[in-house]
């Protein structure tokens, strides 16, 4: 005999409350749809399409809590002209198309005037060209391939990057590893990487600047482990058939934790000069239970470096809302809010798209994650400069990485402009 | 000369457009022209799917290759400057269909199982093609730099209300092509061969001459879902063609049904307002959709669409028994 819920067979009660849920939803599709919010006039709406969901939900998480953070921080300090800044996030899922929508979303139906696009790359092509559509202010924070700002072709007038690069860092890599095989005679090469067009692109840009500072080197081999593959057991026992002296790895996120922890049953690191590309990470480092010391890896995000006082209490700050350490991404997104209210404070809270990219262009700014003086947002190709582009050695101490160097920024600009020319971007 | 049925469906296609071209004018909002953009994608995708598994009983979990094709087709097309924009899509349609042709004759001698599996198999063939031709389609980045949408015949697809009007013109021309096939004699026997293959080979019918013309038409169908996608986010990017896409195709189809023409459309709509929603609300979307899908899986027995049918069916039968008296 059916269940019966007060008096209405259970089968008829799931029925219908199925079907009131689906009419309800397509019956508030044909009318009230959709969510329409308005745009409120004293308050300047901030739209952050990101990742929240899956398995770089991380990337999304530690970008928001960050924006939040920076964006309380505005509020109490009076706003701007008298008007306040309220951050709407939007899950994206990590697909272009959704990103491309929810952006759309947020300027058309949320009514948000400014994006702070923290997509993984693909997506934030996609937003590129919304803001192509819609030309309100966007700065990317997550995006770290070049040709995003570096080739004229996809330049968007509104559109802005406050986040590292892979040319930036390649450049510094190269400097900093071959420093490093010129004086311990690290010749015999090999690398570790995911396949896919970013672990390829960015071992290659590694190597070339590599051999450029320092000729004698030469790769033995290469292997390319899939994407979120969770066994690594075949390219370690490769490794060691192989037996480098050095080695690069693009690994990232859990791939590298894997990674790392599989390389340790076998001792790997002994007698292998290991340089990474996304070690630097606090998460990352917390999260592998034994942390060989001496890894040498790129910066992502140090409380003690660049060591001022306005990092620090970024990093306490960052800790309060999120009961962790910030990642490379927050660090990245605090500091787009900085040129946000900055830009937003010059024009006296006009939200106009055009008008706060002209205070943009150029803008210098005194800020604690930069290296030298000041990061600054280039006038050129809308990119920032003056960031930690560092390398560091991993330590069993609190914050895990130390002895950062970074080479000085003429450099890096001398070197990228040159790529810039063979790119056919300059 | 069009039979009775025929000019019907044309009157609603009418009515369809028309109500479609109304819409921006009775809800003035970017975001509705945006939506609805969106749902004439998907739609396409899953309607076109169910050409294939409500109609003829192939169950497909590779159909997002044809979306992607047409996506990325028509890009770069559009992309080398070359073409026109209409001959860009006939080219993305045509190649479309040529793909299809090749996979099709391969997986449509398959039966049940093997054939789901050949085609998700190609599926992930074309996908990781698409991952590593770094150098045509951009690899895991997509399409970059965008999708030029030149005039043409006076057409200014850069305007957003034509862009709509646009989709909306050639989402309703595909809805008619894929209405003639179903209830066209062709139709019919798709729908035999879904019944009893046996019976209909028995009878004459060349099964798998059929199942290819349908798998390509399907094929195609969902390459114009890309192109009108491509357009949308002017680029084109791998998770087009990843086996989650073809997977939310087949969720569209459940929750809309199969056996209205319509049905994938409700799905559809479900769907993408059911996302739009929790999405805004809540990051654990999977676990609401997830609900939404056991909700219907184990309430309602069949989707929306193919629910409410059903129930009209069953009323108007219970009073005609009233009536008569039995």
């Amino acid at each position: 005999m059916a269940t019966t819920k007060g008096g209405v067979p259970r089968r008829k009660f799931l029925k219908g409350a199925a079907s009131a849920a689906a009419v309800g939803a397509f019956a508030t599709t044909i009318t009230g749809f959709p969510h329409i919010a308005g745009a409120q006039a004293k308050v300047i709406r901030v739209g952050m399409p990101t990742i929240l969901s899956g398995r770089v939900a991380i990337l999304g998480t530690s970008s928001r809590a960050a924006a939040q953070l920076a964006v309380k921080e505005f509020n109490e300090s009076g706003g701007v002209n008298g008007r306040m800044i309220e951050l709407v996030d939007r899950d994206s899922k990590g697909r272009p198309d959704e990103a491309a929508k929810v952006t759309r979303d947020l300027i058309n139906n949320d009514g948000c005037e400014i994006i702070i696009d923290a997509e993984a790359s693909s997506g934030s092509f996609a937003v590129q060209e919304v803001i192509r559509d819609l030309p309100v202010l966007c700065l990317h924070t997550c995006s770290e391939t070049s040709s995003l700002t570096a080739d004229p072709k996809i330049h968007v007038k509104t559109a802005f990057r406050s986040a590292r690069q892979g040319i930036h860092d390649a450049v510094a890599g190269g400097k900093y590893a071959s420093a490093i095989s010129k004086s311990k005679g690290l010749k015999r090469w090999m690398t570790c990487s995911p396949d896919y067009a970013y672990g390829r692109d960015n071992t290659a840009e590694f190597l070339e600047y590599l051999k450029i500072f320092d000729p004698n080197v030469e790769v033995v081999d290469q292997v390319w482990p899939k994407l979120f593959q969770p066994d690594y057991t075949e390219n370690i026992t490769k490794i060691l058939q192989v037996k480098p002296q050095a080695m690069y790895s693009a690994l990232w996120g859990g791939d590298l934790v894997a990674f790392i922890e599989q390389s340790n049953l076998y001792s790997l690191f002994n007698n292998i000069t290991f340089f990474s590309g996304g070690l630097g990470d606090p998460p990352v480092l917390t999260a592998i239970k034994n942390l060989p010391a001496g890894l040498n890896t790129v910066y992502r995000y140090n409380r003690f470096y660049p060591n001022k006082p306005g990092n620090q209490a970024f990093a306490e700050g960052y800790n309060g809302i999120a009961k962790q350490e910030p990642t490379n991404w927050s660090w990245q997104n605090r500091l787009a809010c900085s040129f946000i209210f900055e830009a937003l404070k010059r024009t006296n809270g006009k939200t106009e798209g055009t008008a706060l990219a002209s205070e943009l262009k150029g803008m210098a700014l005194d800020s604690p994650f930069a290296v030298e003086d000041k990061i600054t947002m280039r006038d050129s190709d809308h990119t920032i400069i003056g960031y930690p582009a560092a390398w560091g050695v991993t330590s069993s101490k609190f914050p895990y990485v130390e002895n950062f160097t970074a080479p000085a920024w003429s450099e890096i600009i001398q070197l990228e402009s040159e790529w810039k020319k063979r790119k056919g971007y300059a | 000369m069009l039979g009775r049925s025929s000019l019907r469906d044309l009157a609603w296609a009418a009515l369809l457009l028309v109500g479609l071209l109304v819409l921006p004018i009775l809800v003035p909002h970017p975001a509705m022209r945006d939506f609805v953009i969106y749902v004439i994608a998907y739609g396409l995708l899953a309607m076109s799917l169910n050409l294939l598994v409500g109609f003829t009983g192939l169950v497909s979990f590779g159909h997002a290759a044809y979306f992607a094709s047409g996506a990325y087709i028509f890009g770069l097309l559009m992309q080398s400057g070359n073409v026109s924009l209409p001959v860009a899509m006939l080219a993305a349609v045509g190649g479309t269909a040529l793909l299809a042709l090749v996979i099709g004759a391969i997986c449509v001698r398959l039966k049940e199982i093997y054939f789901a599996f050949l085609t998700l198999a190609f599926q992930m063939f074309i996908h990781s093609i698409i991952l590593t031709w770094v150098s045509l389609t951009g690899g895991d980045q997509g399409l970059m730099g965008g999708i030029p949408r030149p005039t043409f015949l006076g057409i200014d697809l850069n305007d957003s209300m034509t862009l709509y009007s646009f989709c909306a013109v050639v989402f309703v021309a595909c809805l008619v092509i894929m209405r003639q096939i179903v209830q066209s004699p062709f139709g019919y026997t798709l729908r035999m061969i879904r019944d009893n293959p046996h019976r209909a080979n028995f009878l004459g019918v060349n099964v798998v001459r059929m199942k290819l013309a349908i798998f390509v038409i399907s094929g195609t169908m969902a390459s114009v879902g890309g192109i009108v996608m491509a357009l949308f986010v002017s680029g084109a990017y791998p998770e087009f063609g990843f086996w989650t896409t073809s997977g939310e195709a087949i969720f569209m189809i459940m929750l809309g049904g199969t056996q209205l023409f319509i049905g994938p459309l409700v799905g559809a709509i479900l769907l993408q307002t059911l996302n739009h929603y929790v999405t805004i609300y809540t990051e654990h979307h999977g676990l609401v959709l997830g609900i939404v899908i056991l909700i219907f899986v184990l309430g309602l027995r069949r989707g929306l669409a193919d629910f409410v049918y059903l129930w009209f069916q069953d009323r108007r039968t219970r009073k005609l028994e009233k009536e008569t008296g039995r």
